[in-house]
């Protein structure tokens, strides 16, 4: 039997892989796919939530909504800076990109 | 439903859509008159914020009170200092100057939106729409590189900080089964009682939003994005980044913390307080050691928000009236700074603290005001930011946290010493190639306001104290 | 006009200010008349002060208090008794003087020059005049920026390190009080459930004996920084050495005063048990002030930091005078700090007349100059004997005074403090000797101008001041007298009280750490 505890460690890892992405990556869009991880984690942990904790309410599975939408809109603008980024540098990689020290 | 009270947003919203719109029929040399309409719309929602009456709405999930009416000032106020500010920088946008305020505004209505948020959902949604248009506000300056990787960087690290938090959220969903923050309140207090001490999932999900919030309020150790950010920003963004965005996350926290989190025993204190020290420890330390005044402003502003936080560690009634006041005295202080730095900027497109030299020989009354406005940000007196200062150390003293306000008032002193740095350029060393600093009208308008505000504040702070301490009572601590 | 009479004296200066703004600044002549005219115009207004004085009442007098910032219990509260009535009247006279000295000295930035120092004198006076610890710490902060400016703008080479460090030295003091402040203000709540900055109200409190420690050493540093007491002296000789003359003398006449002021006013009456807890050391340290300040002035080749370290022996004295905690003590304290004002400040004006015209304060670059400038070396002459405290001089009378309190007090003090005294002869005849007397050496110095009309009209009210004082000091002490009585009859009360009562004391400090907790909760 699958229960709560099976979906909340398949998200944590997958917060963890998206963690370590977001670390070690060195290309923009690689760090991006990373962050959709970290989202994508998140929404697992909504709907499997609201599936055990709270079955009559649908609030997870509502903010998972939210999140995708969010997140999609999030993607399309880091997009269209990555684009700008790869015009200046002919790159995508972050290295490239730092002008200014950290 | 009474919607009356969702007006200041709802209107602000059109109005930014009206922008939008007409920025494609408005002929690229009257894009400027675009700037003046925005600046018409945020006047109206100012007068409506403050005709329309408070109340809660979508049940409880949207609540327009005292503190959120404090803070939907603070921003207005922002945002109508930096596209005043920007009308006259827009000269160096090439396209699209229209949406360049349009973005702003939308930008605004999260930052109002998120004030009044009382739900997690609700206020997830507004934050991002507090910074999208933000990342994109950020990348602005199309052929600067330097503004492309601050837009990059801020996206990335905008984007995580989204996910940590929202992770915290879903965390703190699960444990109590609602995103409700009233009602999180409840579970909390009940978890507490049945349970007792924290456990795994609970402390990972504090753990979550501190650091979430962290981010977003540039809190030392998660502040590594906000000096890139800044200096490659256009300044104008700058100075709302530092201010409106900033507050934005302020209040959000402040909802979170004292709306629900703060019945479970834990000890917020302790963290809090490190956090405050560590940022006005190591944002003033490095602050000493930039020669860029934007970069300065930056890690200055790092170590303002690790004083705000003194007042918020104090957890009382005075400690959070003593937070949004001293939000309200450092938007004016640190706007007003930075409008001084675009207006030199646009003259002598430099932003080196080292080209400011014999600045009050050319031009005596900006040199004045910039004075003014870094006295302020150091909390000299009678200026405004001094006043601030005092009654949020006054509210950490009365909670016995000497330590902490002993940490504040010393790195104040070190604060003191790169702030003059900038006014010793400007009066004490010569220059005789120094040019006279140009100040265009929309220039001069925020820059009055903001002196006014400084001295205002400084000298008669009754009225805003009693705003703030109605702000204040929002809370039950 | 009893009631408004202080706020105007704190004001005008700053209408002043702001008129000057309105002004040209291409019209110095105009700035300078009319800075000149607002700083005269207090000036006179502030003998208002002194001949409307009530010498028989030891209270305040002039009062107004009125609410400022009613949420946090901030009020307006002005007034003055007989220990500031003369430090106010010392800071309007020197502030008009020092403009006058500064009509030819400054050439460039006339305006904004005046405007710092109308600036300065209204938070000279604020700081005097203070009786709310809210308001006080306002102005006692907010006059760095005047000072700053005025030796950062208008001062010498070293300028730009000079003032950082006065800046950051004055500024580390003075944070500290700040929560000091902070932390009376909420005992003041937990005892009386008032909030209140007022210093009247705040000086009923009975503080426990472990807090007043702490509390007395957070406001004696700022107030010891400021004096300066050795070892905090180090920004003073810097400060002086680079500042415009007017700025030395407003540094060495008022703003030294301060300090001295600050413990008299708020350490003793306030944290009266910590005072005399304290008395062996800070009078150790005094002594080492008056003693080290004398030696190295002995060896400054430059006239300016001579006279610059002098003062931190002079100051010395005050702390002396003050820690004898006797009416003599007391009262030679303050006569010593009106003193100190009038003679360093004329000290530091003819330096500044003679830097004026030679471009250079080293000692080894006069010589023989009597021959050539009568005038100013009869000028010079009396004020460095006043300096020095020769009978029928005004030093004379504040130094015997704290001579006599310390030997009241503790003979030792009195001993060492009278070495002090010959030292300071030994370095200012010396360097009188240099200056004035031997034999030409430097061809230059046979073309030099004696004294102008502006400059013998500036310097006249001071040596008549100086001989007044010398002579018949009685109004001076008179007016003094019942407020020093008064303050030592009460200090002595109130420290008996908590001393007797130091188990209650407890008590309260425990009830108030318990309704805190409660509160807490």
């Amino acid at each position: 039997m699958i229960g709560l505890n099976h979906y909340l460690a398949l998200s944590a890892l997958l917060f963890c892989i998206g963690i370590f992405g977001v670390l070690t990556r060195r290309n923009a869009i690689g760090i991006l796919m990373s962050i959709e991880l970290l989202f994508n984690a998140v929404n697992i942990n909504f709907v499997a939530f609201a599936r055990f904790i709270n079955p009559q309410e649908i609030t997870g599975q509502i903010f998972t909504i939210f999140v995708i939408t969010v997140a999609a809109a999030e993607a399309a603008v880091g997009l269209a800076i990555i684009i700008l980024i790869y015009r200046q540098h002919k790159g995508v990689e972050v290295d490239r990109v730092n002008i200014m020290k950290w | 439903m009474n919607f009356s009270i969702i007006l200041p947003e709802t209107f602000l919203f059109l109005w930014a859509i009206l922008i939008f719109v007409s920025d494609f029929f408005t002929k690229e040399e009257k894009k400027a008159n675009l700037g003046y309409l925005s600046l018409l719309g945020i006047l109206v929602s100012i007068f409506l914020l403050f005709s329309t009456g408070q109340g809660e709405l979508f049940g409880k999930v949207y609540s327009s009170d005292a503190l959120s009416q404090f803070f939907k000032m603070v921003f207005l106020l922002s945002s109508f200092l930096t596209i005043s500010v920007s009308i006259d920088f827009s000269s160096k946008i090439q396209r699209h100057k229209g949406e360049f305020f349009a973005l702003i505004l939308v930008s605004t209505v999260g930052m109002m939106l998120l004030s009044s948020a009382r739900e997690l959902i609700f206020l997830y949604v507004s934050l991002e729409l507090v910074t999208i248009p933000l990342y994109v506000l950020a990348a602005y300056l199309k052929p600067d590189p330097k503004s492309a990787e601050a837009g990059l960087k801020y996206m990335l690290l905008g984007a995580i900080s989204s996910a940590i938090l929202l992770y915290g959220i879903s965390l703190i969903y699960g444990i109590t089964g609602t995103t409700f923050l009233n009602e999180i309140k409840t579970r909390l207090i009940v978890d507490y009682l049945q349970i007792g001490p924290i456990g795994s999932g609970l402390f990972l999900s504090f753990i979550f939003f501190i650091a979430g919030f962290g981010f977003k309020l540039a809190l030392v150790p998660f502040h590594m994005w906000a000096p890139d950010v800044y200096e490659g920003a256009p300044t104008p963004v700058t100075a709302f980044l530092s201010v409106g965005s900033k507050a934005a996350g302020l209040v959000a926290f402040l909802r979170v913390f004292f709306d629900s989190f703060l019945v479970y025993n834990f000890d917020w204190v302790t963290i809090m307080a490190t956090l405050a020290a560590l940022s006005m420890i190591i944002g003033n330390i490095v602050a000493l050691l930039q020669t860029n005044i934007k970069r300065m402003l930056a890690y200055s502003s790092i170590a303002q928000v690790g004083y705000i936080l003194v007042g918020m560690v104090a957890i009382s009634e005075r400690g959070v009236s003593s937070v949004a006041f001293y939000t309200l005295a450092y938007l004016f202080a640190n706007i007003g700074a930075f409008v001084v730095a675009i207006a030199f900027e646009l003259q002598t497109g430099s932003s080196e603290i080292k080209d400011y030299s014999g600045l009050s020989r050319t031009s005596p009354i900006l040199s004045l005001m910039m004075m003014i406005f870094l006295l302020s940000l150091v909390g000299i007196p009678p200026l405004a930011g001094f006043v601030g200062k005092y009654f949020l150390f006054a509210a950490a003293v009365e909670k016995n946290l000497i330590w902490l306000v002993v940490i504040a008032v010393l790195t104040s002193v070190i604060s003191l010493s790169y702030y003059v740095g900038v006014l010793k350029e400007m009066y004490f060393r010569k220059n005789e190639e120094q040019v006279k600093i140009r100040i265009p009208l929309g220039i001069r308008i925020a820059l009055l306001i903001c002196i006014i505000g400084v001295i205002l504040i400084g000298l008669f702070p009754n009225p805003f104290l009693d705003f703030a301490s109605q702000a204040a009572l929002v809370f039950k601590y | 006009m009893s009631e408004y009479i202080l706020t105007l004296l704190v004001f005008i200066p700053v209408a002043g200010a702001l008129l000057l703004l309105l002004v040209n600044g291409s019209n110095a002549g105009l700035l300078k008349s009319l800075a000149f005219m607002v700083s005269l115009l207090n000036f006179i207004l502030s003998l208002y002060l002194y001949f409307n004085f009530d010498s028989l009442n030891p209270g305040f007098q002039f009062e107004i208090n009125r609410v400022w910032i009613q949420n946090f219990g901030i009020s307006y509260h002005l007034g003055v008794d007989g220990i500031s009535l003369f430090l106010v009247l010392l800071t309007t006279l020197l502030s008009a003087i020092a403009i006058l000295s500064s009509w030819s000295a400054i050439k460039e930035k006339v305006k904004e020059y005046m405007v710092t120092m109308l600036l300065l004198e209204a938070g000279m006076i604020g700081v005097f005049v203070s009786l709310d610890l809210f308001l006080f710490y306002v102005f006692w902060e907010g006059m760095l920026i005047p000072m700053y400016f005025l030796i950062g703008i208008w001062g010498g080479p070293r300028k730009v390190y000079a003032t950082i460090k006065f800046v950051l030295f004055t500024m580390l003091g003075s944070i500290f009080m700040l929560v000091a402040i902070l932390v009376l203000y909420f005992m003041n709540y937990n005892y009386t459930g008032q909030y209140s900055f007022n210093f009247t109200e705040i000086l009923q409190l009975p503080i426990p004996l472990n807090a007043q420690v702490w509390l007395f050493f957070a406001f004696a540093l700022a107030f010891a920084i400021k004096v300066p007491m050795f070892p905090f002296h180090t920004w003073l000789p810097d400060a002086h050495v680079e500042a415009p003359t007017a700025g030395s003398v407003l540094l060495a006449g008022v703003l030294l005063k301060m300090g001295t002021y600050g413990f008299l006013r708020f350490c003793l009456p306030l944290f009266p048990n910590a005072f005399m807890d304290m008395i062996p050391l800070f009078s150790i340290l005094a002594v080492i002030g008056i003693i080290y300040g004398a030696l190295v002035s002995t060896m400054q080749k430059d006239i300016k930091s001579l006279v610059a370290f002098s003062s931190v022996s002079h100051l010395g004295f005050v702390m002396l005078g003050l820690f004898a905690l006797n009416m003599q003590g007391i009262q030679g304290g303050v006569l010593q700090m009106i003193n100190h004002g009038i003679s360093t400040g004329a000290l530091f004006l003819i330096v500044g007349m003679i830097y004026e015209r030679r471009h250079t304060r080293m000692i080894e670059d006069y010589g023989g100059i009597a021959r050539v400038v009568p005038i100013f070396s009869i000028f010079f002459m009396i004020v460095a004997l006043s300096s020095i405290g020769l009978p029928g001089t005004n030093g004379f009378v504040g130094e015997f005074l704290i001579l006599l309190g310390a030997f009241n007090s503790r003979i030792i003090y009195a001993v060492l403090g009278a070495i002090g005294i010959i030292l300071a002869a030994v370095y200012m005849l010396w360097m009188l000797q240099r200056v004035l007397f031997q034999t030409i050496k430097n061809e230059e110095n046979k073309k030099l101008l004696d004294l102008n009309l502006r400059e013998i009209i500036i310097l006249i009210p001071i040596i008549l001041l100086i001989f007044w004082i010398g002579f018949y000091p009685q109004p001076l002490l008179s007016k003094m007298e019942p407020a020093v009585k008064n303050l030592l009859e009460y200090v002595e009360q109130k420290s008996d009280s908590i001393t007797s009562s130091s188990g209650e004391c407890d008590k309260i400090c425990e009830k108030a750490e318990e309704s805190s907790i409660t509160k807490e909760k």
